[in-house]
C-alpha cells in the first residue's frame, strides 16, 4: 500500500437553489515515499479540491483517503494526531500563507513545539537547520516574511511544512506565483527534498512543462476526473489522451522561432452540468459516437500507463491520438472560437 | 521602416517613503507598425512602469524624463486633454487581470459602447453595431446576446477577449498588452496569442507585449528588449535574442525554463540570488552580483547599451556568450 492513497474520491459542493457541483467526480491517485506525483489540469478541473481532500481540508462525499495505512478524516475541532501531522500542505501564495507579523523562526518552530519533536533547548538549532535545508541562512529565523522575495517566502513555507517531519507533502501550485529563475530554484529544491529526505510529493500545478521536469509520475485531470496517468517522460513524448496532447501543444516554446501554440477549441464546461459520455468529447477532435454516449473508464493500457479514452483498448498498442484519423464532425459554435492563423 | 513610436532615454522616478526612487533608468525602444514588440523581465524590472509613463498613468509625484515620439508628437510633453485623446483612441491598453480591469457591475455592452460614444461621438445605435462587430472580431460566441451579460458570466479567457475588444473599440494604432495571458491557462493563452497575432496581421496593429514568459514572447514578438533593474540589458529581433542570447541575464532566464528534451534528473539551471528591489539596486551593472562572468568594471561602471550587429544591442562589456564566427 502506498503512503498516500486516494480511492475514488468524490467531492460535491452544494449550492443554495442551484444544482450541486461535483468538483471531483471519482479520482484515484497514490504517492509513494520519495516519489514526486504531478497533478495537472486547467482552472476548474478540480485539482485543488482534490489536494484539499487529500489532506482532509474538505470532506469527500464518496471514496476515501488513506495515509500510512490509516484513513484520513476531515479536519474537525480536535487537533490532528501526531501521526497524521506527517501529512503536510504548502499553499500557492506564500504572501498569504505566512503570518506577516511573526518572525520566520517562530512560525517554523510552532510545528516543532506542538508536536514536541525536539526539546525546547534545541528548537532554535532545528529551525536553523530547516532553513538551511531549503537554502536560506539560519539567521533568516530572526527576520519577517516581508523581508524576503516570493521565491524565498515559498522556501520558508516549505521549511515550515518540513518542521513537522512529514512523509508526504501536498503542494498546491507552489511555483505559479514565482518568476522564472525563482521557479527553477524552488523546483530543484522540491526534487532534492523528495530524493534526499524520501518525502513523497503531490504537486498540483497547471504548468505541465515544470511538472514534467520534477515529477516522476503525472496525472492529468479534466473536469473532475483523472483522464491519464503516466511516467512524466512518457506522458510528454507520447501522450495518449487527446486532452493531454492538447495541453502539450498549447505550451509556448522559448526558442525564438515564432512558433504559435495550438489553442484548444471551446471552454471547460460547467462542472454542475458535465457533458454526457466522455466529458472531453465536445472539445475533442477525435470524438466519435461512443464518446457521446458512454463515459470511458481509466484503464491500464500499458505498464504504469492508464488512460480514459475510447481510442485506446486495454492491452493495445500505445498510440498517440494524432495517429488516429481525425473524425470529421460538425461541432457548431466550437470551432468559431479557435483563432486560426 | 520608420517607427510608429520611438522612446529615447526614458527615466522614471517614483516617490516612496524613502524618497525618490529611479525605477526606470534610461530606456530606449522603437515600435514599428504592425509589429509585436516585447518587453521581457522579472517582476520589479520596471517593464510596466516604462509603458505606463507613456500614457501618463503613473501615480502623482512621478518624475518622467526623456522623449516618446508618437507620430511626430512627444507623448511625455502632452497636456491632459491631448493625452486623453491619445489614450484609448491612439494607444490602448490591456491589463493582466480581466477580472479587475472590467467593471463587475456593468453589462459588457455598456463598457464597450460608453467608450465608443465618448471618443468617437457615435450614436447609441452606431455604438451598439460597433460593439457587436468588436465582440465578433475577438470571437465571442453570440455577440448580440453577450452585450447584456456581466463579466462574471464569462470565463477568464473570454473576459480577456472582451478587454481586448474594449481596447480595440476606437481602432488604436498601438495596443499595450501587460501580461495579457499570465492569469490564464495554457490552452486559453494559446487562443489569446493567436488572436493578437491575427489582429496585427489583419488590422496592422502594433502591439507592445509585456511579459515575463519568454515562451509567450517567442510565439508572437518580432523584436524584444530584456529589462533588468530598470535598464535594458539586451534587445533585438526575437529569433536572435532568444535563439542566441548574449547577455548573461537573458541566457540565465532561458536556462531556467524547463526544456522538453532535457535528459532525466537534470536540475533546472537557475540564476543565483534574487532580483534587487528598486531601492537597493547595486552600482555598476545591476546584474553583477548574480553574474558568473562579472569583471571588475562591472562593479563600478554602468555598461552602455551598444549596437552589436544590425539590430541588436547589448549592455555587457564582457560579452561572454558571443558565438565565434
Amino acid at each position: 500500500m502506498s503512503l498516500l492513497e486516494l480511492r475514488d474520491v468524490e467531492v460535491e459542493y452544494t449550492r443554495q437553489g442551484r444544482p450541486p457541483v461535483r468538483a471531483v467526480a471519482g479520482a484515484s491517485l497514490s504517492v509513494e515515499g520519495g516519489q514526486v506525483v504531478g497533478l495537472v489540469g486547467e482552472t476548474g478541473c478540480g485539482k485543488s479540491t482534490l489536494a484539499r481532500a487529500a489532506v482532509g481540508l474538505v470532506a469527500p462525499t464518496a471514496g476515501s483517503v488513506w495515509f500510512e495505512g490509516r484513513q484520513i478524516r476531515p479536519l474537525g475541532r480536535r487537533a490532528r494526531s501526531r501521526a497524521d501531522a506527517r501529512l503536510q500542505m504548502v499553499f500557492q501564495n506564500p504572501f498569504s500563507s505566512l503570518n506577516p507579523r511573526r518572525r520566520v523562526g517562530d512560525q517554523i518552530a510552532d510545528a516543532i513545539a506542538i508536536l514536541g519533536l525536539v526539546s525546547a533547548g534545541r528548537r532554535r538549532e532545528r529551525v536553523a537547520q530547516l532553513l538551511e535545508r531549503v537554502g536560506l541562512p539560519g539567521s533568516a529565523a530572526q527576520r519577517f516574511p516581508h523581508q524576503y522575495s516570493g521565491g524565498q517566502r515559498q522556501r520558508i513555507a516549505i521549511a515550515r511544512a518540513l518542521a513537522a517531519e512529514p512523509s508526504v507533502l501536498v503542494l498546491d501550485e507552489p511555483l505559479s506565483s514565482l518568476d522564472a529563475s525563482a521557479q527553477a530554484q524552488v523546483a530543484n529544491l522540491l526534487k532534492n527534498l523528495a530524493r534526499e529526505l524520501n518525502v513523497g510529493l503531490l504537486l498540483i500545478s497547471h504548468d505541465l512543462a515544470i511538472v514534467r521536469h520534477i515529477a516522476d509520475v503525472v496525472a492529468v485531470m479534466y473536469l473532475g476526473l483523472v483522464v491519464e496517468t503516466a511516467p512524466s517522460r512518457r506522458l510528454w513524448s507520447a501522450p495518449l489522451h487527446p486532452y493531454t496532447e492538447a495541453l502539450i501543444e498549447a505550451i509556448p516554446r522559448s526558442d525564438g522561432k515564432g512558433w504559435l501554440p495550438e489553442s484548444l477549441p471551446g471552454e471547460v464546461p460547467d462542472p454542475a452540468r458535465p457533458p454526457s459520455g466522455c466529458r472531453f468529447h465536445p472539445r475533442c477532435p477525435y470524438a466519435f459516437d461512443r464518446c457521446v454516449s458512454e463515459p470511458p473508464a481509466l484503464s491500464a493500457v500499458a505498464p504504469k500507463r492508464a488512460v480514459a479514452c475510447w481510442l485506446h483498448e486495454a492491452g493495445g498498442v500505445e498510440r498517440a491520438p494524432s495517429t488516429f484519423a481525425r473524425m470529421t464532425r460538425a461541432v457548431s459554435g466550437v470551432g468559431d472560437q479557435v483563432d486560426g492563423v | 521602416m520608420t517607427p510608429l513610436l520611438s522612446v529615447r532615454g526614458l527615466r522614471v522616478g517614483l516617490p516612496t517613503a524613502a524618497g525618490m526612487v529611479t525605477v526606470v533608468d534610461g530606456v530606449d525602444y522603437e515600435v514599428a507598425p504592425g509589429q509585436v514588440f516585447g518587453i521581457a523581465g522579472e517582476s520589479g524590472s520596471g517593464k510596466t512602469i516604462s509603458v505606463l509613463a507613456l500614457l501618463d498613468l503613473l501615480p502623482d509625484g512621478a518624475v518622467v524624463e526623456g522623449t516618446a515620439t508618437f507620430e511626430g508628437t512627444d507623448l511625455l510633453r502632452l497636456g491632459r486633454r491631448a493625452m486623453r485623446d491619445v489614450r484609448g483612441q491612439q494607444i490602448a491598453m490591456v491589463f493582466q487581470d480581466p477580472m479587475t480591469s472590467l467593471h463587475p457591475m456593468m453589462p459588457i455592452g455598456r463598457q464597450l459602447t460608453e467608450h465608443i460614444r465618448f471618443h468617437l461621438g457615435a450614436s447609441n445605435r452606431a455604438a451598439r453595431t460597433r460593439a457587436i462587430e468588436l465582440l465578433e472580431e475577438v470571437r465571442i460566441p453570440d455577440a448580440a446576446g453577450a452585450l447584456t451579460a456581466y463579466p462574471h458570466q464569462f470565463s477568464g479567457g473570454m473576459r480577456q477577449r472582451i478587454a481586448i475588444a474594449i481596447a480595440l473599440a476606437c481602432r488604436p494604432r498601438v495596443l499595450i498588452a501587460d501580461e495579457p495571458t499570465t492569469a490564464l491557462d495554457v490552452t486559453v493563452q494559446a487562443g489569446i496569442l493567436r488572436l493578437l497575432d491575427r489582429l496585427r496581421r489583419q488590422s496592422h496593429l502594433s502591439v507592445i507585449l509585456i511579459t515575463h514568459d519568454l515562451g509567450v514572447m517567442s510565439s508572437i514578438a518580432d523584436s524584444l528588449t530584456v529589462m533588468y533593474a530598470g535598464r535594458v540589458v539586451e534587445s533585438g529581433p526575437t529569433a536572435e535574442v532568444l535563439g542566441a542570447p548574449r547577455h548573461p541575464y537573458t541566457a540565465g532566464l532561458l536556462a531556467a525554463l524547463p526544456h522538453p528534451e532535457a535528459p532525466e534528473d537534470t536540475p533546472l539551471v537557475s540564476i543565483t540570488g534574487a532580483p534587487p528591489s528598486a531601492q537597493s539596486r547595486p552600482g555598476g551593472c545591476a546584474f553583477h552580483p548574480r553574474c558568473s562572468f562579472a569583471v571588475q568594471s562591472c562593479v563600478t561602471d554602468i555598461p552602455p547599451l551598444v549596437p552589436v550587429g544590425d539590430e541588436r544591442r547589448l549592455a555587457c562589456p564582457v560579452d561572454p556568450l558571443v558565438v565565434p564566427t
